[in-house]
């Protein structure tokens, strides 16, 4: 589905990504085949439910997967023109906090406890950037300042700040060597939503400054709607659907995105029930045969046990896998 | 009929640096039946409040009544039977379940301790209609915690709650910790329950949607105190006081053509240690003004919608 072309002209290409991890005697396929494209000053949502295999697609881009239990199985990530998995692990390291970095999930475990706030950012300068020590302090204090912590805050440790400061923390120093690709980890689903709200607002101010990429990972359809471009929904490992965030959220198609919209309770609406995905997502040591979500879908066929569907363009680049499309838009079963 | 009336209700704690107010003069009530949904962000003492009533924590002041009777002073053996009648959900599914209990020992510990079945099999009948009703399949009996995912261990947490045939049940953040298609298969569950059953809720939780789905009236509590309280639909259709207006605005929605207006909130929550007389949220607030700084009254502005701001009537021209 892609052309030599675009992959040249992107500047990040996942291309059929697979990893798993092997425990005892058992393999899990946490990500399965996995193909996207980011393009520059561009935002990118990785959304699905805990297990998907979304964080492990960012570990795996950024190399820090830690291998055994993971295993790259397969794919190629370009950057830049450069493939990074067959680099060195001495080049990764200069590529890692400078033109990749990331933003965690948890602040509360993401920092040193014992370190202080300004040391650990200026450590992320001074490592990348040929500077003295009082520069990088210097740097890591106008960081603070930028993402709003008053800058002689720098000598406080992570436990003198609020669960927001930290995120802001973690940001500022995610960002402290201007990188040009932000993998954000669910970066405000620890924080209340007045917080969240901020955060969200600093991270776009951010990225238009300095026209960083990002690739956002979330549960929250809500924070897709607000910070994205493009969206992919993971399902046990693989995009089911893919696509502009206008094309997901005005006409999702394959099933699970339909069940994702369904489970949300809506705040402008007084509807009383809730539609959710019946089942629980799968055991992914164990995944079912032919379409992974078969067995929780409602419009599932006898065909889906039996074949995976092809990820198909329903027009426009908006990528479906599903082989009872047609069915499903024509209005066949309903749940 | 109203079943719970809470009455200035105060739990203050002792800590080094002075008295935090976790829960600050919090009055309500709960018709018989109906949900009561109490959001806020973290910190606001909303889990506090639930735990206070059910007599989990010892309450400083204030006053419990709970269908006709006032049971915010009692001794154990009426304590036991108060718990009868009212339970909690807790959190995190992960952690209020002791993982070396079966499900079913789980279950069956209120039965046990209250008496109620003499024979075991009828314990065990018991049990297993529990199990159905929240829906855990029979032969997931003997599973541990640990062999069971989020959904289902809530489902536990509930059949627990439920073993006892209470009329009144705490819900602290039930599907918080679940993933959104877990969370609707949960929160059906619950309303399920409620029509079956006549079940009365308090439900507690940080998430706005989910709790205007869930409540039929809503409180909306900051730092302490309820600031605004009202039908669940009048809430989210007109809120009036400022923080309930910024707090709305903050959820991202997920019309992406219809991008609301935010209301910026400036800083973070501040601390409910030896807080200052006056408007809890006039620090952050907008519309803050020299008036904030005394002490504020609720005010009936609508009806049945109750506000705590000073500049309330001023602000939505009523």
């Amino acid at each position: 589905m892609q052309t030599t072309k675009q992959k040249e002209t992107s500047f990040l290409s996942v291309k059929n990504l697979s990893v798993e991890y092997t425990s005892d005697d058992e393999v899990i396929h946490a990500v399965n085949h996995v193909s996207f494209d980011l393009q520059k000053g561009k935002t990118f949502g990785l959304v699905g439910e805990t297990g998907a295999g979304k964080t492990t697609i960012a570990k795996a881009i950024l190399r820090i997967l830690p291998q055994p239990p993971a295993r790259i199985k397969s794919g190629e990530i370009f950057f830049e023109g450069e493939e990074l998995l067959g680099l060195t692990e001495e080049k990764m390291r200069k590529i890692r906090g400078n033109r990749i970095s990331m933003i965690f999930q948890d602040p509360m475990t993401a920092l040193n406890p014992i370190m202080r706030v300004g040391t650990q950012i200026a450590e992320a300068v001074r490592l990348h950037e040929n500077c003295s020590r009082v520069q990088s302090v210097e740097k890591a204090i106008e960081m603070l300042e930028m993402v709003g912590i008053p800058g002689e805050r720098q000598r406080e440790f992570p436990h003198q700040f609020s669960g927001g400061m930290k995120q802001r923390v973690v940001i500022a120093m995610a960002l402290a060597c201007n990188p040009h690709l932000l993998l954000a980890d669910e970066p405000t689903t620890a924080l209340d939503v007045t917080i969240q709200a901020q955060v969200l607002d600093m991270i776009n101010e951010l990225k238009r400054k300095n026209n960083t990429s990002m690739i956002m990972i979330t549960h929250d359809l809500g924070v897709v709607a607000q910070a994205c471009d493009d969206v992919a929904v993971v399902y046990a490992g693989e995009i089911v659907e893919l696509g502009t965030k206008e094309q997901i959220f005005t006409a999702p198609s394959h099933p699970y995105t339909l069940g994702l919209f369904g489970s949300l309770p809506d705040i402008h609406s007084d509807s009383q029930r809730l539609y959710p995905i019946e089942g629980l997502p799968p055991d992914p040591s164990n995944l079912p045969q032919g379409c992974s979500f078969h067995p929780r879908c409602p419009y599932a066929t006898r065909a889906c046990g039996d074949r995976q569907a092809a990820l198909a363009d329903l027009g426009d680049r908006h990528l479906c896998r599903c082989i009872n499309l047609e069915q499903i838009q024509k209005g066949g079963k309903k749940p | 009929m109203t079943l719970l009336e809470v009455k200035n209700l105060k739990k203050y704690f002792e800590t080094p640096k002075g008295t935090l107010h976790a829960v600050d003069d919090v009055s309500f009530t709960i018709e018989k039946g109906k949900t009561l949904g109490v959001v806020g962000e973290s910190g606001c003492g909303k889990s506090t409040l639930g735990r206070t009533i059910i007599h989990l924590l010892e309450s400083s002041s204030g006053q419990i009544i709970f269908d006709g009777e006032d049971i915010t002073h009692v001794n154990k053996k009426k304590l036991h039977q108060i718990n009868e009648n009212m339970q909690i959900v807790f959190q995190d599914p992960y952690a209020s379940l002791n993982p070396r209990q079966t499900v079913e020992e789980t279950v069956a510990e209120p039965l046990l301790i209250s008496g109620r079945f003499r024979k075991k099999s009828d314990l065990e009948d018991e049990t297993g209609r529990l199990m159905d009703l929240v829906g855990i399949d029979r032969r997931l009996r003997l599973a541990y915690p640990h062999e069971l995912d989020g959904g289902r261990r809530q489902r536990v947490g509930i059949a627990r709650a439920l073993s006892l045939n209470p009329q009144f049940i705490v819900c602290d953040e039930p599907v918080s910790a679940l993933d959104v298609s877990i969370q609707a298969q949960v929160l059906n569950l619950l309303q399920d329950l409620q029509a079956k059953q006549d079940l009365t809720y308090m439900f507690v939780t940080h998430d706005l949607s989910v709790v205007r789905h869930i409540s039929h009236d809503i409180c909306v509590m900051y730092l302490g105190q309820i600031v605004e309280s009202s039908p669940s639909k009048e809430l989210f259709t007109a809120p009036l006081h400022p923080y309930t207006k910024a707090l709305l605005s903050a959820i991202p929605s997920t019309d992406i053509y219809a991008p609301h207006k935010r209301i910026p909130l400036k800083g973070e929550i501040t601390s409910p240690i030896n807080p200052k007389p006056g408007c809890r949220f006039a620090l952050r607030c907008p519309h803050a003004c020299e008036k904030c700084s005394t002490p504020q009254t609720v005010e009936e502005l609508l009806p049945n919608h109750f506000v705590a701001c000073c500049r309330g009537k001023e602000l939505n021209q009523l």
